[in-house]
């Protein structure tokens, strides 16, 4: 259980160095889908750890939904911009929400013990 | 615990790490300082500005036209104001004048002025010429100089010693006066029977009458004042 909270924060904290360390700048206009997608992955991650946790993991339902996930959040930043709707802040809001969500579920896996 | 589980949740927490660092180094790298709400907006001013400064240029070449035009007509009303006052140069005689006419000559007989004398002459007067002019002015003479002296409203023809006084100007004999008008009215006004070229010549004045094709009327070269009088309150 605390193996893989550990292993979650040291990969994030390995892809933040790798990140930093990328000779490829994303262009500024991509900027605001790529920060919903992250949202979305990070939240991915997170309901996958949960799911770990509750012994119910399943590899092609956590990959796909990782991508779906992303790709909606970007897709719905996408399409609002061009209605003139800040629709990428519904991704946000329900991403966050779901990230406060596995975040509380996972301390009471790790705390129950 | 099924090791491949941590296994792909560690893969995707990399991919999830290296995004958030993209987007970060996105967020402040350099080359964009500016947030993208605000990039909108200037650009949004921009336009605004633009069309701005084309409405302002369609005003300046308005405006410019407009003071095009106005200068046309400014000079428009300085051409009318310089051909007026041309106008009434010429009525007022302090310009030149050439025409048809009549030279009219008159002269005292030889031994005139030896007043006292045997053969004593006839002397030609200020009231002979005042005459003469009179005649010419009543038979439409529109310019008339008497020796170089253009006759005005104000001229004056007085008698000063042996000599007449024309515009200051002292005149001596032969009188030759230039009048512009219609040459055969102005001459068989002169030259009616009984009329005026008969009395002088029976007096013993030598009259002579000449009418002219062309002949100059010079301008008045005095300088004109008017001390007394002013214009009336319109």
């Amino acid at each position: 259980m605390w193996l893989g909270l550990w292993l979650t924060v040291i990969g994030i904290a390995a892809g933040v160095l790798i990140g930093l360390n990328m000779p490829v700048v994303l262009p500024h206009a991509y900027a605001k889908y790529l920060s919903v997608a992250a949202l979305a992955a990070l939240d991915s991650v997170f309901g996958g750890l949960r799911a770990a946790m509750e012994e119910h993991f399943d590899n092609t339902i956590f990959i796909t939904g990782f991508f779906s996930n992303a790709l909606l959040a970007a897709g719905l930043a996408f399409v609002g911009e061009r209605l003139g709707i800040d629709l990428y802040l519904a991704a946000v809001v329900a991403f966050g929400v779901r990230l406060f969500q596995n975040l509380a579920i996972i301390r009471r896996h790790l705390l129950k013990k | 615990m099924n090791k491949s589980t941590y296994l792909y949740i560690t893969i995707f927490a990399v991919v999830v790490g290296s995004m958030l660092a993209m987007q970060f180094r996105t967020a402040s790298s350099d080359d964009l300082p500016v947030p993208f709400d605000r990039l909108q907006e200037l650009t949004i001013e921009k336009k605004q500005l633009e069309k701005d400064v084309n409405q302002l240029q369609e005003e300046a070449s308005d405006l410019e036209a407009k003071l095009e035009e106005a200068m046309i007509s400014h000079a428009g009303a300085a051409g009318a104001l310089e051909s007026e006052l041309y106008k009434i140069k010429l009525y007022a005689g302090l310009l030149p004048v050439v025409g048809p006419g009549v030279e009219v000559t008159l002269d005292n007989p030889s031994g005139a002025g030896l007043r006292y004398g045997e053969n004593a002459g006839y002397t030609i007067k200020d009231e002979d010429l005042l005459r003469v002019l009179n005649d010419l002015r009543g038979a439409g003479a529109e310019a008339i100089a008497v020796n170089g002296q253009r006759i005005l409203a104000t001229s004056e023809v007085r008698l000063a010693g042996n000599h007449i006084n024309v515009n200051l100007t002292r005149l001596s004999p032969p009188y030759k006066i230039i009048a512009i008008g219609n040459p055969g009215t102005l001459k068989s006004s002169l030259e009616l029977k009984g009329g005026l070229a008969e009395y002088l010549s029976e007096q013993g004045a030598l009259v002579n009458v000449e009418t002219k094709e062309q002949i100059r009327v010079p301008a008045y070269d005095g300088s004109l004042r008017l001390e007394y009088a002013g214009p009336t309150q319109k």
